[in-house]
């Protein structure tokens, strides 16, 4: 009992000596015993909540900023780094991540609080003001901090933002290059962003919070008139267990998020990719489907991205004036209703347009993928100085589906789809009406080619397989009413006999055999020598064949043995080596060489000089599925 | 907004107050503990995570550094760059010099290797041809050609390698840092 006693009147000396020399009673006094008249109310924790969130962002900024490198070459990789080795990285970044999207939130909150409750009103205007500026500082530090990551979505979110900067009237081009470190984005860029991002833009930050902390405390809380007649309760502890309770909430969600969906990181930056996923961060998503009205756009740029959300601006700026007028308060409240109404509207038609447009979420999802392939690619094989693009720029797996889209799709369909999940679209005149339509293709879907399905269905459905060659004129019918059409239609019947299942079998497996492919494999050595005799002989179990597959198609085995024909000539392909790497590069090469279908029957172009040899094995590289796949 | 209209409150519910008052720090104490240890968490990664500094070698991170014959015969230490690729965070740096240490062929073709980092506190210590000895350019530290301190400066002998030759007459080392300013050989 002693002991205590004296415990504690030590722990008052120490304590009186602290006060003594700084005067924290006082401090700590003005600070928590602010009168709130009418009580503790839940309307009142927007503010702290915010000051909370700023908290949280220096917090886990200052963390990232230590594992943060700022250049074009290690932006994203660094990002990557931290998002996906450092230990409790992902949850750092991510709630980073989504406290700033909390704090927009927030901000709207706090913004609507004030107006409804008059508190821009006198003698409140230059607090109301001060809120203002740090409302542009928070986007300041949203946009800034959106590039860091130097992903695909960042970068051409914050290139649409610059270019904004750009159309200013007469300063546009110099403000834009100020910001961008030169004429176009480069190190300087993130150098210059991050400066302002985890520099600027925070001391401002701090300091003009101080400034509106202080005056808000100068008047104290608005409160509303049938308040301000009842008992007052306390700042401490009432209203501040409340701004607790709410700073968990908020805590909490951002949290949520974290574990949930995790920061997002795309493919990194790449300048001469377009990027079709394009969009802003979704509170801006009103202003990006505000800017492609038809009509604002006709009136330009910077009307609607400049003028007004500037005048916007200028009448929030103006209110406490406004306030001053009979029914002006109502107008204030009025006016921010409709700003919500309308932002929520835009913001609701950009995204229903956006879930309809099924080339966009495939866009969407291509963007998504290209982030995990990258980070795959790079935990693998490490990034080299080059930076984490290259990685990307010489996967088979990622530009291999790009080249097919860009050279192939035109013609043929993968699955379905141009290789980058996307449906080609065509416009067409229907009474009148314009509308857009699915473009039919004019050559095979080569999704599955080599493949063991590809080849049974050539055998047995060759008109189902090549079917869009009727949209390819008369070359294409001609395909149709072809040899081998009419082999197939002979023979279909007979091979598709359930007697001979095994032969059929046997027969699918020597083709695929001789492509080699690794990804079929393995190949059953006895279908494969089954196989072998019905390509020479025509012999199956029940009947044979009107025509031997070797009297027209030269084929040299893969497992050296002799040659099983040379083939009828020009026009009857030769199957040696049928869909390996090399049979698809000599093909996609020259398709009208004598080995293929002959200068008589071939339609394809050829793509030796339309290719480079780097593009052309990356389109055949993932055409035959060789690429490398994480276990 | 009179002082006086706030003391009921205080003296009716005291008992409601302090409830309130715990609440809020223990509350307000969470909250931002949350951050700030995540964040601490996140700092202290190199010492939660082993990192590799270098990826190559055989089996058990043995690198090639010479050949058995091109080892002088009188057991003058050479010095040779081992070669691997260097992964520094999220780079990896193909084929580049990791590390630096000194070989000897003593009699039966037995080898010493040394890595030549000085354990006193990190510089690279250099064969003195003249006297025979290993000498730090930073602190004098000297040791003699088995690695053994010839003065009181560095806490402990030369650090050696483990190495191993193969059957082609390759030389093999296993190279490693080791814990400066401190009397035991420590790997870091």
């Amino acid at each position: 009992m002693r002991r205590r006693e004296e415990g504690s009147r030590l722990m008052n000396s120490i304590l009186n000596w602290l006060d003594h020399r700084t005067g924290y009673r006082t401090l700590l006094h003005e600070a928590l015993n602010e009168p709130i008249p009418g009580g503790a109310k839940w309307k009142y924790v927007w503010g702290s909540t915010l000051t909370f969130v700023f908290a949280v962002q220096v917090i886990t900024g200052f963390f990232l900023w230590s594992a943060y490198s700022p250049s074009t070459l290690t932006a994203w990789e660094s990002v990557y780094y931290i998002q996906n080795v450092m230990s409790y990285g992902w949850l750092v970044r991510g709630i980073h991540h989504f406290a700033a999207q909390a704090m927009m939130i927030l901000l709207g909150l706090h913004f609507m609080q004030v107006i409804i409750a008059g508190a821009y009103r006198a003698p409140r205007e230059v607090n109301f003001w001060l809120g203002l500026v740090l409302m542009q500082i928070v986007l300041g530090l949203s946009l800034t901090g959106y590039l860091l990551p130097w992903d695909q979505k960042g970068y051409y979110a914050t290139k649409v933002a610059t270019n904004i900067v750009g159309v200013t009237p007469v300063i546009g081009p110099q403000l834009q290059q100020i910001a961008q470190g030169g004429t176009s984005y480069g190190h300087h860029t993130l150098t210059r962003f991050f400066a302002l991002h985890a520099g600027v833009f925070p001391a401002l930050l701090v300091g003009f919070l101080a400034l509106h902390i202080y005056v808000f405390r100068r008047h104290g809380i608005t409160v509303s008139k049938s308040d301000e007649t009842k008992p007052a309760g306390s700042f401490w502890p009432d209203q501040v267990l409340m701004d607790a309770v709410a700073c968990l909430g908020v805590l909490a969600t951002i949290l949520f998020f974290t574990v949930w969906k995790g920061a997002e990181l795309t493919g990194p930056a790449d300048s001469s990719e377009a990027y079709s996923a394009a969009r802003p961060e979704w509170y801006f998503l009103f202003l990006f489907r505000f800017l492609k009205i038809e009509a604002v756009d006709e009136l330009g740029l910077a009307f609607g991205a400049l003028y007004v959300p500037g005048a916007i601006m200028g009448v929030i700026a103006l209110m406490p004036f406004i306030g001053h007028w009979k029914l002006g308060h109502r107008f204030n409240i009025a006016f921010t209703f409709a700003l919500l109404a309308g932002a929520s509207f835009l913001t609701a038609i950009a995204l229903k347009e956006d879930a309809a447009d099924k080339n966009y979420q495939a866009a969407v999802k291509a963007a998504e993928f290209e982030g995990h392939r990258a980070a795959e690619l790079a935990k693998e094989f490490g990034i080299p100085p080059t930076g984490a693009l290259s990685l990307l720029k010489e996967d088979a797996r990622i530009q291999g589906p790009k080249l097919f889209a860009r050279h192939c799709a035109s013609c043929h369909r993968y699955n379905g789809h141009n290789g980058l999940e996307q449906v080609r679209m065509k416009e067409v005149e229907e009474n009148g009406h314009k509308t857009k339509v699915e473009e039919p293709a004019t050559a095979a879907d080569i999704g599955r080619f080599g493949s063991r399905e590809w080849i049974k269905e050539v055998l047995t459905n060759y008109h189902a397989t090549f079917e869009s060659l009727k949209n390819a004129g008369e070359k294409g019918g001609k395909f149709l009413d072809g040899e081998m059409a009419g082999w197939v239609k002979e023979n279909a019947d007979t091979l598709k006999k359930s007697e001979n299942a095994d032969s059929l079998k046997s027969l699918v497996e020597f083709l695929v055999a001789q492509g080699g492919r690794k990804e079929l494999q393995p190949f059953d050595p006895a279908l494969v020598a089954t196989g072998k005799e019905i390509f020479k002989t025509g012999k199956l179990a029940s009947g044979s064949f009107t025509t031997n597959c070797s009297d027209c198609h030269a084929l040299k085995p893969a497992d050296g043995s002799e040659s099983l024909g040379d083939g009828a000539g020009p026009g009857y392909p030769t199957l040696t080596g049928y869909a390996s790497h090399q049979w698809l590069t000599d093909f996609v090469k020259n398709p009208a060489h004598d080995s293929f279908y002959g200068s008589d029957h071939n339609l394809m172009p050829a793509f030796e000089s339309k290719l480079s040899d780097q593009d052309l094995k990356q389109l055949i590289d993932w055409m035959v599925g060789d690429y490398f796949r994480s276990k | 907004m009179e002082p006086s209209s706030s003391l009921p409150t205080e003296k009716t519910a005291p008992r409601r107050s302090f409830l309130a008052a715990a609440g809020s720090i223990l509350i307000g104490g969470l909250i931002t503990l949350t951050p700030l240890v995540t964040g601490i968490g996140f700092f202290l990664d190199p010492l939660l995570r082993r990192r590799a500094p270098f990826k190559g070698g055989d089996a058990d991170g043995f690198l090639a550094v010479t050949n058995l014959s091109d080892l002088p015969e009188d057991g003058t230490p050479l010095r040779f760059v081992l070669r691997a690729d260097k992964v520094d965070a999220w780079n990896e740096f193909k084929d580049q010099s990791i590390g630096t240490v000194y070989l000897r062929k003593l009699p039966g073709n037995q080898i010493v290797a040394f890595n030549d980092t000085c354990p006193h506190l990190g510089c690279k210590v250099d064969y003195q041809e003249d006297s025979k000895t290993f000498l730090c350019p930073c602190h004098a530290s000297a040791f003699e050609l088995d690695g053994k301190p010839m003065n009181k400066i560095p806490p402990r002998r030369l650090d050696t390698l483990e190495s191993k030759t193969d059957p082609d007459g390759k030389v093999w080392i296993k190279y490693q840092d080791f814990q400066c300013g401190v009397e035991k050989k420590g790997a870091v």
